[in-house]
């Protein structure tokens, strides 16, 4: 397997060596401590939503409620610890937020698993209903004040970054713990677990890994379960680290961490994907969308550019899987019977 | 010629009112941009009193996110319910002729705020002119920036054309009255999509970009609080500055930890207010004239031009009053 996936990381990590250079030459500023620590801070949120996207879109399916599963989350989360003036460790918000989204991934797990329903349906649906639920149930709206722990745990760093040149500062959230908690997690589930082999199994061909005697709906069931407990910690951890609760802030991402993930290499079809590739790939789209002004892409042409880059990026990857197609499938079954 | 058109504009009114009797209860119906977001919910507050004080029957109902259609269709089922009339914030005014145009000709009072493009309205309120306004924000910045220093403009999406122009009337002011401020021009209007983040993303990479960046001026409520939490992070606290709209309970923490000096705004409750008294004064038929005074403050002397009525409904919002606003 390793010469295959090694590719697709490869080409990502190409073009992110060769974005920064770009933004380097135009700039000045790529290079510099303070700037990479601003990427890694804007890198947390999506980067633990790619995790969620990329074990579902490895087993076949697609997501797209995990934003809203988010927006509901944390602020159902928010609202109560307000309501009860909490003031006590910051991990019950997780905790409770997490919840939250495991509720909510459940109906969507149900929804696939027991009535074989096309994810992407199900999900757009269920989208709907929770954003419906947030804004007519629980009459959301922008919340400016948030409990304080979360606010301390919003402002807690790991160190700052100074730039020696010009003095300005950047904070290392650490946030970025949880982030990296999420996808140790993820890599040991997908990796070291019979549940793991049963993802790409079921998204390489779901009536084999029938045969093969994994028990497609319960996995099917615990992937949507997993992406709604991710989904609720992401969603407070931006909470927390923009200090406000932002009801409809989130919807919209899932198109972005889709095509992150696709541009890592994972295949839309299912059945192959990396963990790296996902990051590499969320990278590079956090790169482009905080360097637009530091590549003096005019205002008007910001989307454009944007866009091209996402369609360069997905279609080189596409080649990439199209070229290596004949071996892949051989390949993957021996590592599995492995 | 103004009066005539006055004269004209009443006539019609009067032949679309003439079957409301004098006296009613009226049910005037306030459409918002989207009913969920904290500016719209102040809104409510002013209506709710309007229809506390006067016993109308006053209310708001929007959609629940900022979509143009969601809000066509919510003025669609508030024509079939007979209300007298609309009051509506247009996302796109364009969008929403046809509609507008239905419910005018069934009689329904038609009123709109910040559409000034809107066609099919009687009367669009402003709370001021939008050039003025932005003048007034570069007032407030300059003086935080001490007249001197280059600055930047942020909107909230440069299709937003309110946005666009409180920028340029920020920046007319100061290419007329600030000779030692100075605009960099080849970002003078950076977009920040309307999104928290995405400001706080911009405003670090303007300081990056631009070492002796020494002012932001903002539109979008958005701009102000979030480039004063880059400030913050990036050091930049008594050296930068930040001066646009800002909603008290967005800019409270920053005004009075300093990073942001003064703040803009105009109070949605009155907006939402004024809109209901004048729905009213033409539902009963009253003139409506140059000078014309809605009953709140900075509505009291308002100004006709064509179908606008513009009124000086701006505050700025510092250390000292902070505290008076609580939403």
């Amino acid at each position: 397997m390793g010469k295959k996936r090694l590719g697709h990381e490869f080409y990502v990590f190409l073009a992110i060596v060769s974005l920064s250079l770009i933004i380097q030459a135009r700039s000045g500023q790529f290079f510099t401590l303070n700037n990479i620590v601003d990427l890694m801070v804007s890198f947390i949120v999506p980067a633990i939503f790619a995790m969620c996207e990329l074990i579902v879109i490895i087993s076949g399916g697609m997501d797209v409620s995990f934003p809203a599963v988010a927006s509901l989350s944390m602020f159902a989360t928010t609202k109560i610890l307000l309501s009860m003036n909490y003031t006590g460790n910051v991990f019950f918000a997780f905790l409770l937020s997490g919840s939250f989204g495991l509720i909510m991934g459940a109906i969507n797990g149900a929804l696939i698993s027991i009535f074989n329903l096309p994810a992407l349906i199900v999900t757009l649906g269920t989208q709907s209903i929770f954003m419906g639920i947030l804004q007519g149930a629980l009459n959301a709206q922008e919340i400016a004040e948030i409990p304080k722990v979360m606010f301390d745990f919003g402002n807690a760093k790991l160190f700052v970054a100074t730039n020696p040149l010009n003095g300005l500062k950047s904070n290392m959230s650490s946030s970025i713990l949880i982030l990296f908690a999420v996808v140790i997690i993820t890599y040991v589930f997908l990796h070291f677990t019979m549940w793991g082999r049963g993802v790409y199994a079921i998204g390489g061909d779901s009536n084999s890994a029938i045969r093969a005697g994994f028990k497609v709906k319960q996995i099917k069931f615990s992937i949507y379960c997993f992406v709604g407990i991710v989904a609720g910690i992401a969603g407070m951890t931006r909470v927390c680290m923009m200090q406000n609760c932002q009801p409809n802030n989130l919807i919209g991402m899932e198109m972005t961490v889709i095509a992150a993930v696709v541009l890592g290499g994972t295949s839309v079809k299912g059945g192959s994907g990396t963990i790296i590739g996902a990051l590499l790939g969320t990278f590079l789209l956090t790169i482009i969308s905080n360097s637009l002004l530091l590549l003096s892409i005019p205002t008007y042409w910001q989307s454009f550019f944007t866009g091209l880059i996402i369609i360069i990026g997905t279609g080189v990857t596409s080649f990439q899987l199209i070229l290596s197609s004949h071996r892949l499938p051989s390949m993957r079954k021996s590592k599995n019977e492995a | 010629m103004r009066k005539s058109s006055v004269v004209l504009i009443l006539m019609a009114i009067f032949v679309c009112c003439a079957s409301f009797a004098e006296g009613k209860t009226y049910e005037i119906a306030v459409v918002p941009k989207d009913a969920t977001i904290g500016w719209f919910k102040r809104m409510e507050v002013g209506v709710k009193q309007y229809a506390k004080e006067t016993g109308m029957h006053a209310y708001m109902k929007g959609p629940s996110k900022t979509d143009a259609s969601a809000q066509a269709e919510v003025i669609e089922d508030l024509i079939s319910a007979g209300v007298d009339a609309l009051c509506v914030v247009p996302i796109d005014p364009v969008a929403l002729e046809p509609v507008l145009e239905k419910a005018m000709k069934k009689g329904i009072v038609v009123i709109t705020h910040e559409g000034s493009t809107q066609k099919n309205t009687m009367y669009d309120i402003e709370a001021f002119d939008n050039k003025e306004y932005g003048a007034f924000i570069m007032d407030n910045l300059a003086k935080a920036m001490n007249y001197e220093g280059k600055y930047v403009t942020m909107v909230g999406f440069v299709t937003n054309a309110s946005h666009m122009e409180w920028a340029q009337g920020g920046i007319a002011r100061q290419k007329e009255k600030y000779p030692k401020m100075q605009l960099i021009t080849a970002d003078q209007y950076v977009e920040i999509q309307d999104d928290p983040n995405i400001t706080y993303q911009k405003a670090k990479e303007l300081f990056k970009k631009y070492p002796d960046l020494k002012g932001i001026m903002g539109t979008s409520g958005h701009a102000a609080p979030n480039s004063a939490k880059a400030i913050e992070e990036l050091g930049l606290k008594g050296k930068a500055f930040t001066c646009g709209t800002g909603l008290p309970s967005q800019v409270r923490t920053y005004i009075k930890d300093g990073t942001i000096q003064y703040a803009t705004l105009w109070d949605p409750a009155d907006a939402g207010y004024v809109m209901c008294v004048l729905a009213k004064k033409i539902l009963d038929k009253q003139p409506i004239t140059n000078g014309i005074n809605l009953g709140r403050k900075g509505y009291e002397k308002m100004i006709l031009k064509g179908n606008l009525l513009i009124g000086s409904g701006w505050i700025t919002l510092d250390k000292n009053n902070i505290d008076d606003f609580d939403f």
